[in-house]
């Protein structure tokens, strides 16, 4: 019995010792990428492994990476952070040194980023992702951390300045979000945002993030009759939001949303009842932009659809234009896989000094790694379908306004 | 048998020797993540194991472990060791509060007396500055704490802290204290006609756990460098805690030490390949040691099992 | 003073959906003394059944409660024969990791089968409510309340009047008196399991039209079945309803008037204070080992 249990002891540890891949490479791009694949933020990481699959079956369908005239298939090897910052840490710190891949995409959630980023600093492994925002990362002095979204308090730009093509203006607005990084700097940018605009903040509430009954709130913020309601959020939240307008029977006449309506399910979930909804984003499908390997915006979205039977939401493509961007500098650059950490460091500097034009827009990493002038967008939710109401120069159609009271909506 | 107290020794000694073998960081990070948990199951065990009041809210001082440390160093400038020793104390103090009142309550009520403390104090963290308007534990946007990179300071830090809580667990053991604990869970009441003060010893080895937890929280928050309200104050934590001390066998001292390697190592093996599987594997596998280990893994490969 | 009147009346439905979800848990742990770790998921089972019946066969929510009844009872049966019986009588840690172990299984079977999505039922009346004078009352936690009252007043009768309703109480008082006259333990805690889970897969069925569901939703939920029914009184079955409206009222009273974040830590730090007073929670009846 002893011996059985000194050899499970000792086969547990050698399993664990064993780096998991000791494969010949060279002939490919190994790129690892971690992932809350499960947790809080599962539905969220899932979204952003498809993205990154698409690039690179997009990219590997031509063969893959093209440096110096010959091709380099990628392979992605995706972990589960589960949600959790530590996790995320100590796989970021296992790709780098255990499975020493060539590349690193980033993951989604900006807590689980932050832990991420200093060990991506530490290992000189350029980190772009496209579903952290959170102002925070960009003020660690790092150079090896990117992100191809906007700062978190700088997304919401759309939802408030919306309000100078609206008529009548709105006076007032009522500011709500779940206490947590993203989306309590969301509430922020609402709130200084809503001073540059003149429009007075009647109502300030973060919330924990694990409220399930929104209704005792609502009610509060129902009483103040503000003309908008803007909502720091993810997906849960904003589903959690609508639900609960309807059940205390308030329908300001504009709801905006940090994040969450761009994501496929709100619509689907919610019916009729998502119509007007405003959402801040930073990619739709109607916007002006293309490169060669995607296409134009439209394009990318049907061909995603084809793909996943379900349209992107803008951080996938904010994901596929870091994964894109990084690729470009490669090329560019000439480097061939394996690589080596001078390799990386090059890679860095080239990422820090690009200016490019993607599907997804233009990206410029500031000294800071964020994304300059991006300019933020606002969707709308008009007959079941996400619109481009703003910028008005980038509108589809103009935006729906004031929303109808509930039950004066079919 | 004697063998079984040597190997606490040796594997220390052994392990003092890994850096020399110039590991990656991801070991180190791995080894220092066993640790901690080795740590804060053993610590749990001390209390809920040994005297049966299962604790829910261990992770309340995990919170305020971190939270002491990054404020003292990131605030005033402490030193990390002097740090982690004030947060340790502080919790220990605070578990003395309350434990003396909730270790009152037997089984499920103490359970959720000791998990609503652990909430409360969760969103008072959350909700404090907003309420006095004043910028202190800075709410869900965290604390960020200095960073320093030698994952070797790390590794020793928790290797240190870890040998010294299991050690503490093996004299406890064999004490006249441990036997009193047990006695508390065998028979409470009868201890007490026995005359053994069980309040005193509860709330002391409730206060202890607390102290324990509290030093892994200071060193988890600067080994973390960011630490957030949600994440140091997650019922998630204690669930841990107890699952890896309940599998790996309650109220013995290798329990834990077994439990929390097993279950943390096959975490790192097995769920980073079985991406969407691993939790699922890991609930069968649960219940399979619960229908045929009813002890956990070394209370059932125990041969001294009737021995009291 | 119509919002008080708003806040006390959405904190009573508030309660009501609380006690609907947390009886089940009650009548398990009184008679079998068991703490149900997998309670949550049970809930999530039962929201999704109406779910599915709703999106896949477009078949009314309310309609096919039912379903979810039905299955999650089941669920409850099996589980208690095949697993729960074996650590009934073990020491609670074991049927701690036990009911834990469930726990895992069912929440990630669900994620497997459905997926991390966020869901939710919006019939063409959903969120509906009808006004009295200022307030609001939206008609599915109405609903929720009066079923929450209604199951809690039938658990009592049946188990005060109807024969098995007094085998489980025999059983819950004194096992070994209760196998000397005849009774079948087994039986009695397997179908005691089973009507438990039913009632509470009939909240949960209820839950999916004005709440967000999602695979992983049920520790959450567990844990607050776990505080109503400890206020309430372990074992004590209207316990588990004086607990759920006094834990709404508290709640919908304390985010009124001071705000959400504050409501919860007041819960909380109120449940501790409450326990250590009252440990036989608030009426006095429950169970105290």
């Amino acid at each position: 019995m002893r011996y059985v249990k000194a050899l499970l002891f000792i086969g547990i540890v050698a399993g664990f010792l064993v780096p998991s891949v000791l494969c010949a490479q060279s002939a490919k791009f190994r790129i690892g990428c971690e992932l809350p694949l499960t947790g809080v933020f599962g539905k969220d990481g899932n979204l952003v492994k498809d993205a990154y699959t698409f690039w690179a079956d997009t990219i590997n369908a031509t063969g893959g990476i093209n440096v110096k005239g010959k091709k380099y298939p990628v392979e992605i090897v995706f972990f589960d952070d589960k949600s959790d910052k530590a996790e995320s840490a100590k796989l970021v710190e296992r790709m780098a040194t255990v499975e020493k891949v060539d590349l690193i995409l980033g993951g989604f959630g900006s807590d689980s980023v932050f832990a991420a980023t200093p060990i991506s600093e530490k290992y000189k492994y350029p980190m772009i992702s496209g579903g952290a925002s959170s102002n925070k990362l960009f003020e660690r002095g790092f150079k090896y951390y990117f992100s191809t979204l906007g700062k978190a308090t700088e997304e919401v730009r759309g939802c408030v300045e919306i309000a100078t093509i609206l008529n009548p203006k709105p006076k007032t607005a009522a500011i709500i979000g779940a206490d947590v990084l993203f989306s309590a700097l969301a509430c922020e940018g609402y709130r200084s945002y809503l001073k540059k605009a003149g429009i007075e903040e009647v109502y300030w509430e973060l919330f924990p993030i694990s409220l399930d009954d929104y209704n005792s709130m609502m009610f509060k913020v129902k009483a103040k009759n503000p003309d908008m309601v803007l909502v720091g959020s993810h997906l849960k939240v904003a589903l959690s939001v609508m639900k609960s307008l309807k059940e205390v029977d308030f329908a300001p006449k504009l709801v905006a949303f940090s994040y969450g309506p761009t994501v496929p399910d709100f619509v689907k979930s919610l019916g009729k009842d998502a119509e007007y909804v405003v959402a801040a984003a930073e990619w739709a499908p109607n916007m002006p932009y293309k490169d060669a390997v995607f296409g134009t915006a439209k394009q990318l979205n049907d061909n995603y659809f084809k793909r996943f039977q379900r349209y992107p939401d803008y951080v996938e493509v904010a994901s596929i234009g870091g994964a894109l961007v990084q690729q470009w500098c490669i090329e560019k650059l000439g480097l061939v896989p394996p690589l080596k950490e001078a390799d990386r460091v090059k890679l860095m500097e080239e990422l820090h000094n690009g200016d490019w034009n993607t599907v997804y827009g233009r990206i410029k990493f500031g000294a800071d790694g964020a994304n300059v002038d991006h300019p933020p967008i606002a969707v709308q939710v008009q007959n079941g379908k996400l619109t481009t109401v703003f910028p008005k120069d980038a509108a589809e159609q103009p935006v729906m306004y004031p929303a109808k009271p509930w039950k004066e909506r079919k | 048998m004697r063998i079984k107290n040597w190997a606490g020794p040796v594997i220390f000694f052994a392990l003092l020797f890994v850096p020399l073998l110039s590991p990656e960081g991801y070991y180190y990070r791995t080894l220092c993540m066993i640790f901690l948990w080795v740590g804060l199951a053993s610590a749990w065990n001390l209390t809920s194991g040994f005297t049966g009041y299962i604790d829910f809210g261990a992770v309340g001082y995990f919170g305020i472990g971190n939270y002491a440390t990054a404020l003292f160093m990131t605030r005033a400038n402490v030193p990390f060791f002097l740090s982690i020793v004030i947060s340790g104390i502080l919790s220990g103090l605070i578990a003395i509060f309350i434990g003396r009142y909730t270790m009152k309550l037997r089984g499920a009520y103490f359970g959720i007396a000791t998990l609503a403390f652990a909430e409360a104090a969760k969103q008072i963290v959350l909700e404090f500055d907003r309420t006095f308007k004043v910028r202190f534990f800075e709410g869900s946007h965290g604390i960020t704490l200095p960073i320093a990179h030698n994952e070797v300071f790390f590794y020793y830090t928790f290797l240190v802290a870890v040998s010294t809580v299991v050690f503490l667990v093996f004299v406890i053991n064999r004490s006249k204290f441990g036997y009193a604990l047990k006695a508390i869970k065998e028979a409470e009441d009868s201890a007490e006609l026995a005359g053994i003060n069980t309040r005193r010893y509860k709330v002391s080895v409730y206060s202890l756990t607390a102290f324990l937890i509290g030093i892994f929280g200071g060193i988890n928050a600067y080994w973390s460098t960011y630490i957030s309200p949600l994440d140091v104050f997650s019922v998630l934590h204690t669930i841990n805690m107890i699952i890896m001390a309940l599998f790996g066998g309650t109220g013995t001292v290798m329990g834990p030490v077994v439990g929390a390697f097993v279950l943390s190592v096959a975490n790192e093996v097995i769920g980073s390949r079985l991406l969407y599987t691993w939790l699922l594997t890991l609930g069968v596998i649960l219940l399979v040691v619960v229908v045929f280990l009813p002890r956990g893994i070394t209370g059932s490969l125990s041969l001294k099992r009737f021995k009291r | 003073m119509s919002l008080f009147v708003q806040a006390l009346v959405t904190g009573l439905l508030m309660g009501g959906v609380y006690a609907a979800y947390s009886s089940g848990f009650s009548l398990i742990f009184g008679v079998m003394n068991i703490v149900n770790i997998f309670h949550g998921e049970l809930i999530m089972i039962g929201a999704f059944s109406t779910y599915w019946m709703f999106s896949l066969y477009n078949i009314d929510p309310f309609l096919a409660l039912p379903v979810s009844i039905v299955s999650v009872g089941v669920i409850g049966y099996i589980v208690q024969r095949v697993l729960i019986n074996r650590v009934v009588e073990a020491p609670p840690m074991i049927s701690y990791l036990c009911t834990f172990g469930v726990h895992l299984i069912l929440s990630n079977l669900a994620l497997l089968l459905w997926s991390a999505d966020f869901r939710t039922v919006t019939t063409s009346y959903s969120g509906v409510g009808f006004g009295v004078g200022p307030i609001t009352i939206p008609i599915a936690r109405l609903v929720t309340f009066l079923i929450a009252i209604a199951t809690t007043y039938g658990l009592y009768l049946f188990l005060e009047k109807a024969r098995f309703g007094k085998a489980i109480r025999a059983a819950s008082q004194d096992k070994e008196m209760a196998r000397l006259l005849g009774i079948d333990i087994k039986k009695v805690y397997a179908l005691t399991f089973g009507l438990g889970a039913a009632i509470t897969g009939l909240a949960g069925g209820l839950l999916s039209t004005y709440f967000v569901i999602y695979p992983q939703m049920g520790l959450p939920y567990t844990i607050i079945a776990f505080c109503v029914v400890v206020l309430g009184g372990m074992g004590y079955i209207p316990g588990a309803l004086l607990g759920g409206l006094l834990l709404g009222i508290l709640q919908s009273l304390t985010a009124t008037y001071l705000n959400s974040g504050l409501s919860v830590a007041i819960t909380f730090i109120l449940l501790f204070i409450i326990l250590i007073a009252k440990p036989q929670g608030i009426v006095g009846k429950g169970i105290v080992e």
